[in-house]
């Protein structure tokens, strides 16, 4: 049983991980069709910058977190208007390379920045394990499944509950429309792709403790997030995050019953499945095409 | 300088009316006189090349900085003492970033257009398995690989069809480390119960295999064979599968990244099993990404920088760290190519500058004071392109930062913290006592 227990949760911890990162798909594709392949290098850009922040400049965790999420979020404004807006109102699909682009050039300059040598950072609050009976977890890990709950509760607050959610929303059933009916589309799109980057950047600065700070810190992270959004729905945030904390369970089972070698043969497979199944995702609701 | 000042003076005072601007064109006419003049006696001498491929951009690059730096510092210290037979040495290197194909057409570039007679390796193994053909058909310039621990490299065809083998090694090969790392945990340990863990990437899968070979030679079974992906960060089910099959220690490949998670789940897991690594972790680069919960890890390889040191490993470390103004982030590198360079030297002085003779030569060098050790037989053998054999490696420990050899006497296995501290290490936890 401890067995079980102890691989579960330590799955689960590193499924609200995929859990935050995924999120940050549905936001863009929800307004405006186009996801930012490249997210898990803004992930790498919100850890490199804690790092540098907490690390090198012994700044507080509470006020590192603020700073990351102001700038990926300005950065996100700029990437926008520059790598998707341009082929976006030219009707083109370039911004899947231009997307892909943006990330590999950050790769690139955070080596020419902070070197490729992998570089701890320090937890944020405590070292030492904590034990629930047999079972232990970091103090960081709990600090990401919390933090994941309350974005994804603070998400749907936001969707249902503010005008600007509910703007969200209308823009992405359709932004004709909702133009028509006087919400300045452009700007919900651009802000989306800017909240989309601060939501990839609060991901890397919670999770860069437990992952060291290196350049590619983010790469596989975002694919698996990616994974885990297509399973989940890109329309479904909420399904987002259930889908996250299964997939890590999921995934951590594979490993400590059957064999690590096939984990990702099965993981990707899954994804394959559920979009042949459910092109929609396993949350998602079907949307209805009027011609 | 007073000489010089002094014939200006007589240019001016027998030619008075010169104006300044002739004046400046005779000194810079004399000057390129004997700049051309010493062009001249450089190109009667013309300096010996020693080429070298490997990364020196992107995440592999600490490997080929090593090993350049420790080639300039041999290079230097041979040309301040007059060179090799009164010609100057110098290193033609070339950034092959890691990638194969590359690393073919710059040792062709090297060997065809700048005529190097020798080549210090490249720094990963598909590079050097992808050339090592083309080195003994085509190009026949012997190469000393201080990194690259594939044991095809130096078990070739053309060894295996007696032909002339021109691929030499002063670094580890993964036969004989996997035979080390399991011999000195089943004999030495006297561990029985071994469990593997190893990353499923390239030089982990090898790895694996290699090991799964020596355990079953020696009459064993791993008691589980765990594996992990190069984005696994938490290896909770894997520790916890060696733990229950009750592991008496762990044997892993795998580099810092990884073997950092490994080494955190078990502090989060209070896991205590002795874990032991192929040479992926022998720099400081794993303390600095482990810190604390790299206490007590064991690693195989061919020399440590740490703890007391042969008086000409200091010289070197010291003069690394004045050329540099940092200390070495993987001194296996380094000094092997330091000892490459001298192993051509020792070549060429004994039996030519050929590249054919120096070939020849490297397998005719009876003994040789290395930085790797002190070879008191012949470094290599017709059928022996491994300078470091199974019995030359050394098994390390991380203790407090420093990577301390693992030394043996008749109490057990001990470590020497300083030249005069020595402490014991307890063979089922590997606790210092």
């Amino acid at each position: 049983m401890y067995f079980f227990l102890q691989i579960t949760l330590s799955g689960i911890a590193t499924g609200a991980i995929y859990g935050l990162i995924a999120v940050g798909y549905s936001l863009t594709f929800m307004t405006t069709k186009v996801l930012n392949f490249a997210l898990g290098m803004w992930v790498m850009l919100g850890g490199m910058l804690t790092y540098s922040l907490h690390v090198e400049y012994g700044l507080n965790p509470l006020f590192v977190l603020p700073i990351v999420t102001l700038v990926l979020f300005a950065l996100g404004v700029v990437a926008e208007r520059f790598s998707v807006f341009p082929f976006l109102r030219a009707g083109s699909d370039v911004w899947v390379m231009s997307t892909l682009a943006v990330g590999f050039l950050m790769i690139d300059l955070a080596e020419i920045i902070w070197g490729r040598n992998p570089t701890p950072v320090p937890p944020f609050i405590g070292k030492d394990a904590i034990y629930i009976g047999q079972v232990s977890i970091l103090p960081q890990q709990l600090l990401i499944i919390l933090v994941a709950c309350v974005m994804f509760l603070a998400l749907d607050v936001f969707y249902r509950r503010t005008l600007l959610g509910k703007a969200f929303r209308a823009v992405a059933h359709s932004g004709d429309v909702s133009g028509l009916m006087g919400i300045n589309t452009r700007r919900i799109q651009a802000l989306s792709y800017a909240m989309a980057s601060a939501l990839a950047g609060i991901a890397g600065f919670l999770v860069v403790p437990l992952t060291l700070a290196e350049p590619q810190m983010g790469t596989v992270l975002g694919l698996k997030a990616f994974a885990i959004a297509i399973i989940a729905g890109l329309a479904a945030p909420r399904g987002i995050l259930i889908c996250g904390l299964m997939y890590g369970a999921f995934e951590a089972l594979v490993s400590g019953y059957l064999y690590t070698g096939i984990r990702d043969i099965l993981g990707f497979s899954l994804m394959i499945l559920a979009l042949f199944l459910k092109p929609e995702g396993v949350f998602g609701r079907r949307q209805e095409e009027r011609v | 300088m007073a000489e010089g000042g002094g014939e200006v003076n007589t240019f001016n005072s027998t030619e008075v009316n010169m104006s300044d601007k002739t004046f400046v064109s005779q000194i810079a006419a004399a000057a390129a006189a004997v700049i051309f003049a010493a062009m001249g006696s450089a190109q009667a001498q013309e300096p010996i090349k020693i080429g070298f491929a490997g990364a020196l951009s992107g995440p592999a690059s600490f490997v080929g900085i090593e090993i350049k730096r420790g080639s300039e510092i041999a290079i230097d210290e041979i040309n301040a003492k007059g060179g090799i037979k009164g010609r100057k040495l110098v290193l033609v290197a070339r950034d092959d970033e890691h990638n194969p194909v590359k690393t073919v057409a710059q040792y062709r570039e090297l060997v065809e257009r700048e005529k190097v007679v020798g080549i210090v390796g490249a720094t990963n193994s598909a590079s050097m398995l992808a050339v090592a053909p083309i080195v003994n058909d085509t190009l026949k310039v012997p190469v000393i690989c201080p990194a690259t621990d594939a044991t095809e490299i130096t078990e070739n065809d053309a060894k295996k069809n007696g032909r002339d083998n021109y691929l030499f090694r002063v670094g580890m090969y993964g036969t004989g480390q996997a035979n080390f790392m399991v011999d000195t945990m089943t004999k030495k340990f006297g561990h029985k119960k071994i469990g593997l863990l190893t990353w499923t990437g390239g030089w982990g899968v090898t790895g694996r295999g290699e090991l799964q070979r020596r355990l079953k030679e020696n009459g064993l079974s791993p008691v589980t064979d765990e594996t992990f992906d190069n984005n696994d960060t938490d290896m909770t089910p894997q520790v916890i599968k060696l733990q229950n099959a009750g592991a008496q220690s762990i044997l892993n490949y795998a580099l810092v990244r990884e073997n950092t998670f490994v080494v955190k789940t078990k502090e989060k897991l209070k896991d205590g099993t002795p874990y032991v690594s192929a040479w992926g972790i022998a720099g400081p680069a794993f303390w600095k990404a482990a810190g604390d919960a790299a206490e007590g890890v064991l690693t195989s390889t061919t020399v440590t920088i740490d703890g007391p040191q042969s008086p000409e490993r200091m010289a070197f470390i010291n003069e690394y760290q004045r050329r540099y103004n940092e200390g070495m982030s993987a001194a296996v590198f380094a000094v092997g190519a330091y000892d490459a360079i001298y192993l051509f030297k020792t070549s060429m002085e004994r039996n030519g500058l050929e590249p054919k003779q120096i070939r020849d030569g490297l397998e005719k060098i009876p003994e040789f004071n290395g930085l790797v050790k002190h070879f008191k037989r012949p470094v290599f053998t017709r059928d022996r392109h491994n300078a470091v054999t199974e019995e030359d490696m050394i098994m390390t420990r991380w203790t407090n930062g420093k990577l301390l050899e693992v030394k043996f006497d008749s109490k057990g296995p001990y470590v020497e913290i300083d030249a005069k501290t020595k402490k014991y290490i307890d063979k089922a936890t590997m606790k210092l006592l």
